[in-house]
């Protein structure tokens, strides 16, 4: 008897009519607004590009030193340096609709009105094919605040979504009490995916200087494969809670991490940090996920999938820790 | 910083050109320790020899693992299209560099470059004087060399704090009409300051090539903003600067640098590093902000 497998779709739908030729993205602050960098890295292997955090107004970033080196990670306190949504929203975006690969904005505000009011900027606007809310920037003042709290998370969800139709992705801190109930809040809100998780809220200290290497409060954001365990864990969390898209990210450098990202639930990944050490990470992450899926036979990513149900004895961990 | 109009890394002073970068798999051919944790290092990288200019850097992939997790910028002290071999000069102070120090022939890393702008090349031969402190030593053999080949008259002002910090005269590049040594604590050559002994050097000078910390280069402008040049005016001066870098091609956004207010457009700018460095025309720079900036302690 001849078995025919029916044939590979690596295709993520993402809601709305988004559907990502496959689930490997690139994440927000790690490839500018995609063109950057255009010339060393290419961008149409990519299923999609999310945009540099996008505010209402210009934003010059924070004072150097913005990135500090830890051990399998770093830290970064950029402070959303970009253009503003004006700038983003008629030029970038003009580039963006000449290209096969959707973009994503990530979108920045320092309270409610202001998403409302950057996400209205770009409703419409060619060349823009979603946004993702950045409720979870740590390093501006309120940024967390949106992140941390469902009820406001919620709210901020709500007030958006009733004025754009364009794909809403919500993007999750991991610093939080519970990020299964914010996951869930904002499902309800009427996001289409989320994306989890952003950077973890981390130190590195100078000890002959007896003080913090970075300025300020001397907090920045803790990326790479130091948190990808972290990552991994907060995405498995958020896949019990939600039956939207969630899109992973942390710390994935290689196709086993972002495979490993689609076992734990995710339908798509974000590649990040890894784009600075190495630009064509992306790109070999892509080949090497179609590679996996072709070899082990896929017929969708979400094949891999861990099952929790064929594993009676697994349920929520009774320590106290997300 | 607060929210200004303009604050936009577009259209400003010039970009790199990331399109003649190139990731290559590189082969160190050769490591010279020189005194103190100085070192030359040697790479086998066609690719990038051939496309190399003085003044800008590469993005070295020390080990493919996660610790040290970045890369390391390094500018290319020479570069031999013909061997196809760069040379990066090196002082062991940190994780990457550290590695890198005890590399051997035959040890692979990866090589990403060339990145940056560099210094600007004279159309017509005439005089030039290289300024440099420390490790700012690094990109000046290629440039002497490159100035060299097109005819120029070329004077190389070093300096450092100390000996065992100081670019070895054996390593210079013959045909220098001068090479003027110092050390602030007397160890080696003339004692004192480059910037403090500078000024003879600089008559005659068409342009000024500087590189080392931010306190020299920015002591350096206002010296030569300040003296009195006879008729031409100020020659002409470029600074390489250094910012704690992430990436090395403007995605990180890591190596801030301020711009003088006006130089880009409307209001203070910010460049990169990266991109719109690491040479600049030293009238393009925001002196005060870039000396403002607190050192960075790792």
């Amino acid at each position: 008897m001849i078995t025919i497998t029916p044939p590979f779709d690596p295709r993520v739908d993402l809601g709305r009519g988004l559907v990502l030729a496959n689930p490997i993205g690139v994440a927000s602050g790690t490839f500018g607004f995609g063109f950057e960098a255009e010339a060393l890295v290419g961008i149409t292997h990519l299923g999609a590009i999310f945009s540099k955090g996008t505010t209402a107004v210009a934003r010059e970033g924070n004072h150097p030193p913005r990135i500090a080196e830890t051990a399998a990670g770093m830290l970064n306190s950029i402070g959303l340096q970009n253009p503003g949504v004006e700038v983003v929203a008629r030029d970038y975006a003009a580039r963006w609709a000449q290209w096969p690969v959707p973009v994503l904005v990530n979108v920045a505000g320092a309270d409610i009105s202001e998403y409302v009011a950057i996400v209205q900027h770009l409703d419409g606007v060619s060349g823009v094919s979603g946004v993702e809310l950045n409720i979870s920037c740590p390093n501006i003042a309120h940024g967390l605040d949106f992140a941390t709290e469902p009820g406001a998370a919620a709210r901020c969800v709500a007030a958006v979504r009733a004025v754009t139709t364009l794909p809403l992705v919500v993007k999750l801190s991991p610093n939080v009490t519970d990020i299964a109930e914010v996951a869930r809040a904002v499902a309800d809100a009427g996001a289409d995916a989320v994306s989890a998780v952003n950077t973890y809220l981390g130190m590195k200290m100078a000890l002959h200087a007896r003080r913090p290497v970075l300025p300020g409060l001397g907090v920045g954001g803790l990326s790479g494969p130091a948190i990808k365990p972290l990552a991994l864990a907060a995405v498995a969390k958020v896949r019990r809670a939600v039956g939207i898209p969630v899109i992973g990210i942390g710390g994935i450098a290689t196709t086993a991490d972002a495979l490993e990202f689609l076992v734990a639930g995710a339908d798509a990944v974000q590649v990040g940090t890894a784009n600075f050490n190495n630009p064509q990470a992306s790109r070999e992450i892509v080949e090497g996920c179609l590679a996996y899926a072709e070899q082990h036979h896929l017929q969708r990513f979400t094949d891999l999938r861990w099952q929790e149900q064929d594993h009676p004895g697994s349920r929520e961990p009774s320590l106290d820790v997300d | 910083m607060t929210p200004l109009a303009g604050a936009s890394t577009q259209g400003l002073v010039g970009e790199s050109d990331l399109s003649r970068a190139v990731d290559e798999a590189a082969e160190c051919t050769a490591l010279q320790p020189l005194q103190g944790n100085l070192f030359e290092i040697r790479f086998r990288a066609p690719e990038v020899a051939r496309r190399a200019q003085p003044g800008q850097f590469a993005q070295i992939w020390v080990e493919q693992s996660h610790i040290p997790l970045l890369r390391r910028p390094f500018s290319f002290s020479r570069a031999q299209p013909r061997e196809g071999v760069v040379s990066f000069y090196i002082g062991a102070v940190g994780e990457g560099s550290r590695r890198l120090r005890r590399f051997s022939p035959g040890d692979s890393a990866r090589i990403l470059g060339p990145l940056g702008r560099g210094f600007t090349l004279p159309d017509r031969p005439g005089r030039s004087v290289l300024v440099s402190g420390g490790l700012g030593a690094a990109p000046f053999p290629l440039l002497g060399e490159r100035l060299l080949e097109r005819g120029e008259q070329v004077v190389w002002v070093n300096g450092a704090r100390t000996q065992s910090e100081l670019y070895p005269g054996e390593l210079v590049p013959n045909g220098m009409a001068e090479l003027v040594q110092f050390t602030e604590d007397g160890s080696q050559g003339r004692r004192g300051r480059v910037t403090a002994g500078l000024l003879p050097s600089l008559k005659g000078a068409d342009r000024i090539y500087a590189c080392g910390p931010n306190q020299m280069l920015a002591a350096l402008f206002a010296l030569i903003s300040e003296s009195a040049f006879e008729e031409g005016g100020a020659p002409q001066l470029e600074v390489s600067i250094e910012a704690p870098m992430g990436c090395g091609f403007g995605t990180c956004l890591g190596c801030a640098i301020p711009l003088r207010p006006g130089a880009g457009g409307e209001g203070p700018v910010v460049g990169l590093c990266c991109r719109q460095g690491p040479v600049l025309r030293g009238s393009l720079l925001d002196w005060e902000r870039l000396l403002q900036q607190p050192e960075h302690l790792g």
